[in-house]
């Protein structure tokens, strides 16, 4: 019983961190429509980006993760502009490789300029974000629960922007329908740019938070975006709520299958649950999505 | 093929230079460069049968290169069996896999179906690392270095160059067999129109079926060989997303659902990649993954045809000018299809539906329609905006399945039938059309016509022929090589009646064709249907203009809220205050 509690907490721990991964993926799917295959590499560079500040700067991870968020903003409206706008009215084919291609380029060109190392944040000497916290015989990661707080925090403060600010009822009303918005005098080039912006934003801070636990390195990406994916489409796509509860779900399937069946098919468990997902309920466990058929 | 035709024999000739130009060159690197750009090539040219043809954006292709790279590998090292046969056993499997894996996946749109393909790469590679005693698990297998023709392992390169020249033929030949076959125009349409193939008779999860079939056999080919050309096979090398996206990118650069697109794309882009690895050594690492990454952005930004879809139709003009070109052949109109046969069973019920009901959630869209259509016959039906015409005509045609009630339809031999699927109920006589117009916009007014002409035969000249006799019928002739984009709105609407009456229905649903369409245009199409009918078929059509209504039908059946609210001759009907109530309200019935 001890073992399957602690292996509860170290999966919604888990699910803390997807959740921070994913958020950004479910925004910019929910209110641009088109699903970043690059959102990895984003991931990477943001990664990348917290580990530089901290070597050259001496920055705690957790304070570089705001200038990233900025310059990862910065990042994803480049993006937007010049990749995904001349493409909104092109098929989905066009888009998927257009960002695919993004993706290569951006993993490959990590690649060149750092290698295929792993490196590390050094947390030797900071104060927060390491070590355990000990409750009874059960042990809490620190770094994970502050991921954890800051994914819940992030949640509310964008469900907050979106409801109750002039520019955020203009991005929901953009994602329901471009052409109503536009009619209603809504500029939609530039929500979708500050759409994609905050959703690469997110990552910047995702990058910060995963610093003391994760190394950076050039395929990191991948490794992260794939559940990601597996995420958003179980909490249903777009939707803000859906994904945190899908990342804590899959966080506890990893964290239960990696133990109980076998380490190295946990992944086997989750990506079946996905295309079950994909298959019989498209728009996601809660239905809150877009569906994706 | 007609080797005359200039575009033929230059496409042979550019092959076979590209065969000869690395046995005259001699050196080990050019053949090994174009060992890998024959099999690549091979690789697109599969992958763009589904990807391509079927619209099926797979990133999970992959799998079927690993089945055929390990089935090869294992065979010849547990049971001694020769890579020949264990590249079709392997081919064999993959095609067996594709089935399962993509059946579930075709309700899938876009990026998710392309998310599904990747999910199931990842489970695949994944089970392959854990069943290690099989299958040597993430340190791969080596393959025993056997020489000779039987083993596929030589000292010199030319027989591999051979190999792969062979297996680049393979999938090109089959390439351009689907192209120019019944299966290449279903796949088309399929792809661009779900809805309207399925009008015409197109079993559209089959066609996919066939597709991903062939597409799947074929990379397993090419799998089994590069497992014996490397002589060596790891999970994360053969199972691997990078390969699916490089062979969906060589297809894409050359132009998706062309025949030498996938050839071109690759011929430009893997050499270049290659050469820049030999230059550049260790700082290649990353780079040539990131000219793919960078060429694929400017590719899709710049021409998303592709560089044959963009620059194709001229190019193909400029090889026209040479020697031997040939226009092709005008193709008599078959008289055969639409000519009147004295039936004697005219004025017999030929379709008939019985107290159909409909929900949708809580609303009762269809309310207990009953309706009978006899052989030879016009009905008209009439009802205000809404009123649930079109979900009764959907239901008829088997687009939507009444929650109950039931659809029978006479069959030529005089059988009753309850067809299942809206391809059933095509091939058992319903022809219909669109209220909004559904063309295949990027094929041309015959091709768009040779689809529905497609159901009664696979020959491609009996379908041009058919194609020619109804744009005749249909006053379309002039517009025939026209791309179907270009049309008015009053020629989209004929062709929507073109297409339908290719199929050679008996029953002919026409949902509001004249709608939106100039007065002159509404006469025209009029005395279209009216010749439709003489022609024996017989009528089902929703219409709001009421001078076409009265003038065309023999009944006009009037639909409000969902319920059937009377049939009858037109001039009874229009004079009922029931239906003048439901047009204008209860105080214009006494008017």
């Amino acid at each position: 019983m001890e073992i399957f509690l602690q292996l509860l907490i170290n999966g919604l721990m888990l699910g803390g961190t997807f959740a921070i991964i994913s958020i950004g993926l479910t925004l910019i799917f929910g209110i641009v429509r088109v699903v970043n295959f690059a959102h990895g590499e984003f991931l990477m560079i943001a990664m990348y980006g917290v580990y530089l500040m901290n070597l050259q700067f001496g920055l705690h991870p957790y304070v570089a993760m705001l200038p990233m968020f900025f310059l990862m903003f910065a990042l994803g409206a480049v993006m937007q502009r010049y990749i995904i706008q001349p493409l909104l009215s092109a098929s989905d084919e066009i888009q998927i490789f257009a960002t695919v291609g993004v993706s290569t380029a951006l993993m490959n060109a990590g690649l060149m300029v750092f290698g295929a190392d792993v490196y590390s944040v050094d947390m030797s000497s900071a104060v927060v974000g390491t070590g355990m916290t000990s409750i009874g015989s059960l042990t809490i990661n620190n770094g994970q629960l502050m991921t954890f707080i800051v994914s819940i925090l992030l949640i509310g403060a964008l469900d907050w922007f979106l409801k109750y600010t002039f520019l955020g009822r203009a991005i929901r009303a953009t994602a329901q329908h471009r052409d109503a918005a536009l009619l209603m005098g809504v500029d939609v080039k530039k929500i979708y740019i500050i759409a994609f912006g905050l959703g690469a934003g997110c990552l910047g801070l995702a990058g910060g938070l995963m610093a003391p636990q994760y190394p950076v390195f050039p395929t990191v990406g991948t490794f992260f975006v794939l559940t990601a994916f597996i995420i958003v489409v179980l909490g249903g796509l777009g939707s803000l709520h859906g994904a945190f509860l899908g990342a804590l779900i899959i966080g506890v399937v990893d964290s239960l299958a990696g133990y109980y069946i076998a380490p190295d098919l946990k992944e086997v468990v989750y990506f079946s649950i996905f295309i079950a997902i994909l298959i019989f309920r498209p728009t996601g466990l809660f239905g809150a999505g877009r569906g994706s058929e | 093929m007609n080797i005359t035709q200039p575009q033929n024999y230059v496409s042979l000739l550019l092959l076979l230079l590209m065969l000869v130009f690395p046995v005259v060159a001699g050196s080990p690197f050019v053949y090994h460069i174009f060992i890998l750009v024959f099999s690549y090539a091979a690789l697109a040219s599969a992958w763009n049968v589904v990807g391509g043809f079927a619209g099926q954006l797979s990133l999970g292709h992959a799998v079927y290169y690993g089945v055929g790279s390990y089935t090869a590998t294992l065979l010849m090292i547990n049971f001694g069996i020769s890579p020949w046969i264990g590249m079709v056993a392997g081919a064999l499997l993959a095609s067996v896999i594709s089935v399962f894996v993509s059946w579930p996946c075709f309700r899938l749109r876009g990026p998710f179906f392309a998310l599904a393909s990747i999910a199931v790469l990842e489970v695949v590679r994944l089970l392959v690392i854990n069943q290690h005693g099989l299958t040597g698990g993430s340190a791969g297998l080596a393959v025993p270095l056997q020489q000779g023709v039987e083993w596929m392992v030589f000292r010199e390169r030319w027989p591999y160059l051979v190999i792969s020249f062979g297996l680049l033929s393979a999938a090109l030949f089959v390439s351009w067999k689907i192209k120019n076959s019944r299966l290449g125009y279903y796949l088309i349409a399929v792809r661009e129109r779900e809805d309207a193939a399925l009008a015409v008779g197109v079993n559209a999860v089959r066609v996919k079926l066939a597709a991903v079939i062939i597409s799947a056999f074929l990379t397993s080919t090419v799998g089994s060989f590069h497992a014996m050309y490397f002589t060596f096979i790891e999970p994360g090398a053969v199972f691997s997303l990078e390969l699916s996206i490089q062979i969906a990118m060589f297809a894409l650069i050359g132009g998706l659902g062309t025949i030498s697109g996938p050839v071109i794309g690759t011929v430009l882009v893997l050499p270049l990649a290659e050469l820049a690895r030999g230059w550049l050594g260790d700082f290649a690492d990353g780079f040539h993954g990131f000219v793919y990454g960078v060429v694929l952005v400017i590719v899709v930004l710049t021409i998303p045809r592709g560089l044959v879809g963009q620059f194709g139709a001229r190019v193909g003009a400029l090889i026209n000018r040479l020697p031997g070109y040939k226009e092709p052949e005008t193709v008599q109109p078959s008289t055969s299809t639409l000519t009147h046969v004295q039936s004697e069973t005219l004025g017999q019920p030929i379709l008939v539906a019985e107290h159909l009901h409909k929900y949708f959630g809580g609303v009762h869209a269809t309310n207990d329609v009953s309706l009978t259509l006899k052989e030879g016959e016009i009905i008209g039906v009439i009802g205000p905006n809404g009123a649930g015409k079109t979900t009764v005509f959907n239901q008829l045609s088997g687009f939507l399945k009444p929650t109950s009630g039931s659809v029978r339809i006479r069959t030529s031999y005089g059988e009753w039938v309850t067809p299942k699927s809206p391809a059933e109920f095509a091939k058992a006589g319903i022809g219909r059309t669109f209220q909004i117009v559904q063309p295949f916009a990027d094929l041309s007014v015959r091709e768009n016509i040779m689809i529905g002409a497609f159901m009664n035969t696979d020959d491609h000249v009996e379908a041009r022929a058919i194609a020619a006799e109804v744009a005749q019928l249909t006053d379309l002739t002039d517009q025939l090589d026209k791309v179907a984009r270009d049309l008015t709105v009053g020629g989209m609407k004929r062709l929507e009646m073109a297409r339908a009456l290719a199929t050679r229905p008996r029953i002919l649903l026409l949902d509001e064709v004249l709608a939106g369409l100039n007065p002159s245009d509404i006469t025209k199409a009029i005395e279209i249907i009216r010749r439709i009918r003489d022609t024996g078929v017989s009528i089902l059509m929703i219409e709001h203009i009421m001078q076409a209504t009265m003038s065309l039908s023999d009944h006009v059946a009037v639909i409000n809220s969902g319920s059937l609210l009377i049939e009858g001759e037109p001039e009874k009907v229009v004079k009922d205050p029931q239906v003048i109530e439901a047009y204008l309200g209860k105080e214009y019935s006494h008017a």
